[in-house]
């Protein structure tokens, strides 16, 4: 081979063996036509040469035709030559150590954990493994749902039970998918086969196909055992990710109990250091699951966190599983809302079809359908009116309803006047309460000095004039164009193009000022005196609003008439309930995290929106954060932030560890704090201690698949006389391909060969 | 439990009429019922039924009227402030163009509504059968239907079991409901008749059949059509059912 290689100028020493390739670029057909080619031409020049008479002529001419044939089909076949350089390597082990969560769970009697035995076990063989590097590449991982490389020398030092989750299945795919061009020639496995995804009782068929891959054996290794295993843990809680205020919410928990014995233990569900509600399990020796029913009712609306416990035991294998906690989106199943009308109308006839066809409206409506001077002309059995039932809806169940309105109505006599101290308070502890204009409200309800004129928006002035009459155009007022009542359309440029597109209003009660701390949205003018029409205010913990006409149906049927349509009336109305309720969106400071879950360590963004009371951005805002962990609103971390020129702001957080959260941010304006809030949980799956028994029939089967042992570790185990098979490997280190076709002596050479071919011709009297 | 049930069981026996001064926020507030001027025909045989039931309705509900009458062209573009039309009639009248059945589908079908009374105190009269060509025109998709019984017209303000008008050719009503809402009413037995009224109070036409009975059973149902229009299913919440069924119970045992 030297000469071969010194032919084309290689240093042979650097190569010890070689090989021919031939294209694979060219159509197989081609290969056949041109074979079939150059033996018709090699006929028909053999017939060619029938007039020579020198056999050795003849013969010499047929061969320098065949030798020119063979050149060009060289040319189409361009082998190439590969000089490489060939080496024998090492057979590789592969030792995985299991460092998912159960690890962390005690063994008895020794009390001590599956991954202290691994540890013991591993630091006590270092020499042994050192003998097997000696034969064969030996690399460590450490394997849960994944495999992670480790160094030998680091696996003792960097093992930490940590990882959430094990799928032994999705390791060896892992495994063979890493030694793919690998020769892989034996597992060790140290583990307690606590697989959720594996059948207790066996291994699944694809998971024996995936071994059966393998080309060594997998020796296993049980950490820790059954024997003596006591606990007490919550296995599972089936809850739904929301619940209704103020409507039960079930729940179902299975306990499962090994070796507890039988007792009575109490569950108990929590939120924050509240109880909320307890049962009693009692258990029994000879059952080891149990499920429990709770129901509980949320009584606030937001993200909730609530957890559930049953006590611990001494002795307990894994303490962590008698607890769980979880979080439930408590929202408004319906808004409940109080509709009085003071008497049938077309304007009460409209917000009331908007407000009963609404899917999210529980309504409840009264009208008064005749007064005293009525004379109906009939006995009370001949008509279908029912008494006003004041007393039941003003003291005892005016909190069930999220807004009340008092659509043109007058209180006397229907609502005592004893009562309207309740509306206040009401509202004062977060209800929210709507009047709307007409002959029968505000001074001519009767409503100046009482109560309710108090947590009104507009003071009632009085006069002697008490209603502005004709067609009048209402306007948003221009600093309060963001306010979510007005938000007809998102864009501002179209929601202003809204409004105007309106009908106007035919009249508004007059004699009214806003109250302090009011907002006024919407104004109408006429011979240059503005009128409040729509004014809102928050009363402590509620919202009041005060709609001064009851002709806000023309911005329905009339704008229907008009061209338009009744989707504006909708969503304004729409609008209203969502602001007077406080409907999250309504708040004025916005806080939301860029996930609602994050996993332990993971970075935390907090994103947050800020506006004034009267919802225009506040650019350049001081804001102060807070982080709580929850439930016990420990401060975490404190920040003084700016907002920037459109009022937003971003905070990055890392909780580090699992658990519940809180972000709030808060700021002054215009001598009013406000603050919004967002939570989320960073969890680490517990899942590993649902079922935390080892699993001896896996990491039996798994040995018994590959051909491999069994053993279970035992402090101070001693690993020997494994067999791993250790067949030759080679491995190509360095190539060189050069070519055999791609050269001008190739080519000199056909050319060469015809021309001597043609002079020999023409020699012979050959054309 | 619900609410309503819970009210329902301890609501006061209380009265709740007190009077209070009758002035209204703008006359878009008081309730007007224009009567349609269609072509052909006479549009306004009764002319002073919809002023005398306006004035019904004032003197017997809290209901706010203004009763100057009002002509108007189903096209018209006036249409829109007023939710409630009235036509009568009693003879066949010149089909509507498609521009005024556009216009008068869109009023309906946007929250209008429409009571069409037969004035000719006949059976399948001349009026009647261009009423039901125009309505098949006008909701070619919604046959015309018998109200049925238990509809909150018949509850919306007195209870109502017999349907009557100053005389009684079909002792039903029908109508056309779309989306839940009855969105026309058509009566054969002349109501306009029964309800009709002179300056100087007398009746302007006499009950065939019933007497004055029957033509206070046509006023009160006259009441409860417009109070429908007014307050639509109200009656139908659940706070209303077990007093209404009961007082229905008691007026017809059965």
């Amino acid at each position: 081979m030297n000469w071969l290689a010194t032919l084309w100028g290689e240093e042979w020493s650097e190569y010890n063996a070689w090989e021919l390739h031939w294209t694979s670029d060219v159509w197989g057909g081609a290969f056949a036509f041109l074979g079939v080619l150059i033996v018709l031409s090699l006929w028909f020049f053999w017939t060619s040469l029938s007039r020579v008479r020198s056999p050795w002529k003849k013969t010499f001419l047929y061969v320098l035709r065949v030798v020119v044939l063979l050149l060009v089909a060289m040319v189409v076949l361009q082998p190439q030559l590969e000089f490489k350089k060939i080496q024998p390597l090492k057979n590789t082990l592969a030792v995985l150590v299991d460092d998912s969560k159960s690890m962390t769970i005690k063994t008895f009697p020794s009390e001590k954990s599956r991954g202290d035995l691994v540890r013991k076990v591993l630091e006590s063989n270092q020499e042994y493994f050192e003998t097997l590097k000696q034969d064969y590449e030996v690399d460590f991982f450490f394997v849960s749902d994944h495999i992670d490389p480790v160094p030998l020398s680091n696996a003792v030092t960097d093992y930490q039970e940590e990882a959430v989750n094990t799928d032994l299945h999705q390791v060896f795919l892992d495994m063979t998918e890493n030694y793919e061009d690998q020769s892989l020639q034996g597992v060790l496995l140290f583990s307690d086969g606590a697989d959720l995804s594996q059948d207790p009782s066996g291994i699944s068929p694809e998971f024996t196909e995936t071994l059966t891959r393998l080309n060594g054996p997998v020796h296993t290794f049980q950490a820790g055992s059954n024997d003596g295993f006591k606990d007490l843990a919550i296995e599972k809680v089936d809850a739904t990710d929301f619940g209704f205020i103020h409507q039960p919410l079930n729940i179902t928990v299975t306990v499962s109990a090994r070796a507890i014995g039988k007792k009575n233990i109490p569950l108990v569900l929590k939120e924050g250091d509240k109880i909320l509600v307890s049962k009693i399990v009692s258990l029994k020796e000879e059952d080891s699951q149990y499920t429990a029913e709770l129901q509980f009712t949320p009584v606030s609306l937001g993200k909730r966190i609530y957890t559930l416990s049953v006590p611990v035991f001494a002795g307990e294998a894994v303490e962590v599983n008698n607890r769980w906690s979880f979080e439930v989106k408590v929202i408004r199943d319906r808004v409940r809302v109080l509709h009085l009308n003071g008497r049938p109308s077309w304007d009460s006839r409209f917000l009331r079809e908007t407000l009963a066809n609404n899917p999210k409206v529980d309504l409840l409506s009264f009208f008064i359908l005749r007064t005293l001077t009525d004379d109906v002309g009939a006995t009370t059995s001949e008509l279908s009116l029912i008494p006003f039932p004041s007393n039941l809806l003003f003291s005892d169940y005016l909190n069930s309803f999220d807004l009340v309105i008092f659509h043109n109505f007058k209180f006397s006599p229907f609502i005592d006047k004893k009562n309207l101290p309740n509306i206040k308070a009401y509202v004062e502890q977060g209800g929210s309460f709507l009047m709307i204009g007409g002959d029968l409200s505000f001074e001519g309800g009767g409503y100046d000095r009482t109560p309710v004129e108090e947590i009104l928006p507009m003071r009632i002035r009085g006069g002697s004039k008490k209603f502005l009459l004709g067609e009048l155009q209402m306007k948003m007022q221009p600093k309060l164009v963001y306010h979510p009542v007005l938000r007809l359309e998102n864009d501002p440029k179209l929601n202003a193009k809204a409004w105007k597109s309106l009908p106007p209003i035919q009249g508004v009660n007059i004699g009214l000022v806003p109250a302090k701390g009011a907002h006024v949205l919407g104004v109408t003018h006429k011979n240059k005196a503005s009128y409040p029409v729509l004014v809102t205010r928050q009363v402590l913990e509620g919202r009041t609003m005060a709609i001064a006409t009851d002709s806000t149906w023309n911005w329905n049927f009339l704008h229907v008439g008009e061209g338009g349509s009744g989707r504006y009336y909708q969503k304004f109305w729409e609008n209203v309930i969502a602001w007077m309720t406080g409907e999250p969106e309504t708040n004025p400071i916005q806080v939301e995290t860029d996930k609602e879950k994050y996993r332990e360590h993971e970075k935390v963004v907090v994103h947050f929106n800020v506006s004034g009371q009267d919802y225009n951005p506040l650019p350049g805002a001081e804001v102060d954060l807070v982080m709580n962990s929850l439930p016990k609103e420990q401060e975490r971390v404190r920040q003084s932030l700016k907002t920037d020129e459109h009022g937003v702001g971003r905070f990055e957080f890392a909780p580090g560890r699992e658990g519940f959260y809180s972000a709030r941010v808060g700021v002054t304006a215009g001598g009013e704090v406000l603050s919004g809030e967002t939570r989320f949980i960073v969890f680490s799956p517990q899942i590993e201690f649902q079922k935390p028994l080892v699993n001896e029939t896996l990491l039996q089967t798994v040995s018994k698949v590959t051909g491999g042992s069994y053993r279970v570790l035992e402090e101070g185990i001693m690993i020997e006389n494994l067999i791993f098979p250790n067949p030759d490997v080679e491995v190509k280190s360095s190539s060189r391909m050069v070519s055999l076709w791609d050269s001008w002596w190739t080519y000199g050479l056909i050319v060469g060969f015809l021309a001597v071919e043609w002079f020999t011709r023409r020699k012979t009297g050959l054309s | 439990m619900r609410l309503n049930l819970l009210i329902l069981t301890v609501c006061l026996q209380a009265g709740i009429l007190i009077p209070w001064p009758a002035f209204a926020l703008g006359e878009a507030s008081k309730v007007v019922i224009p009567q349609i001027k269609y072509k052909g025909g006479t549009y306004n045989p009764r002319p002073h039924a919809v002023e005398s039931l306006l004035a019904q309705m004032a003197k017997r509900t809290s209901i706010e009227v203004k009763r100057a009458p009002l002509f108007l062209a189903p096209g018209d573009a006036r249409l829109y402030r007023y939710p409630f039309i009235y036509m009568g009639g009693n003879k066949a009248f010149k089909p509507f163009s498609e521009k005024e059945l556009k216009a008068l589908r869109n009023h309906l079908t946007y929250g209008g509504f429409l009571l069409i009374d037969d004035n000719s105190s006949k059976p399948n009269s001349e009026f009647d059968r261009s009423v039901r060509r125009m309505i098949g025109r006008l909701f070619p998709h919604i046959p015309l239907q018998r109200i049925s019984r238990d509809h909150s017209i018949f509850r919306s303000f007195y209870l109502i079991n017999q349907v009557v008008g100053r005389v009684v050719n079909k002792p039903y009503l029908e109508g056309i409901t779309t989306k839940g809402r009855t969105v026309l009413v058509y009566s054969a037995n002349d109501l306009g008749g029964a309800w009709s009224k002179s300056k100087l109070g007398h009746w302007d036409f006499d009950m065939i059949g019933g007497g004055s009975r029957q033509r206070r059973l046509s006023l009160r149902l006259g009441v409860n059509i417009v109070m429908y229009a007014l307050t639509l299913d109200y009656k139908k919440d659940m706070v209303h059912l077990p007093i209404i069924l009961e007082r229905l119970r008691r007026v017809n045992p059965k």
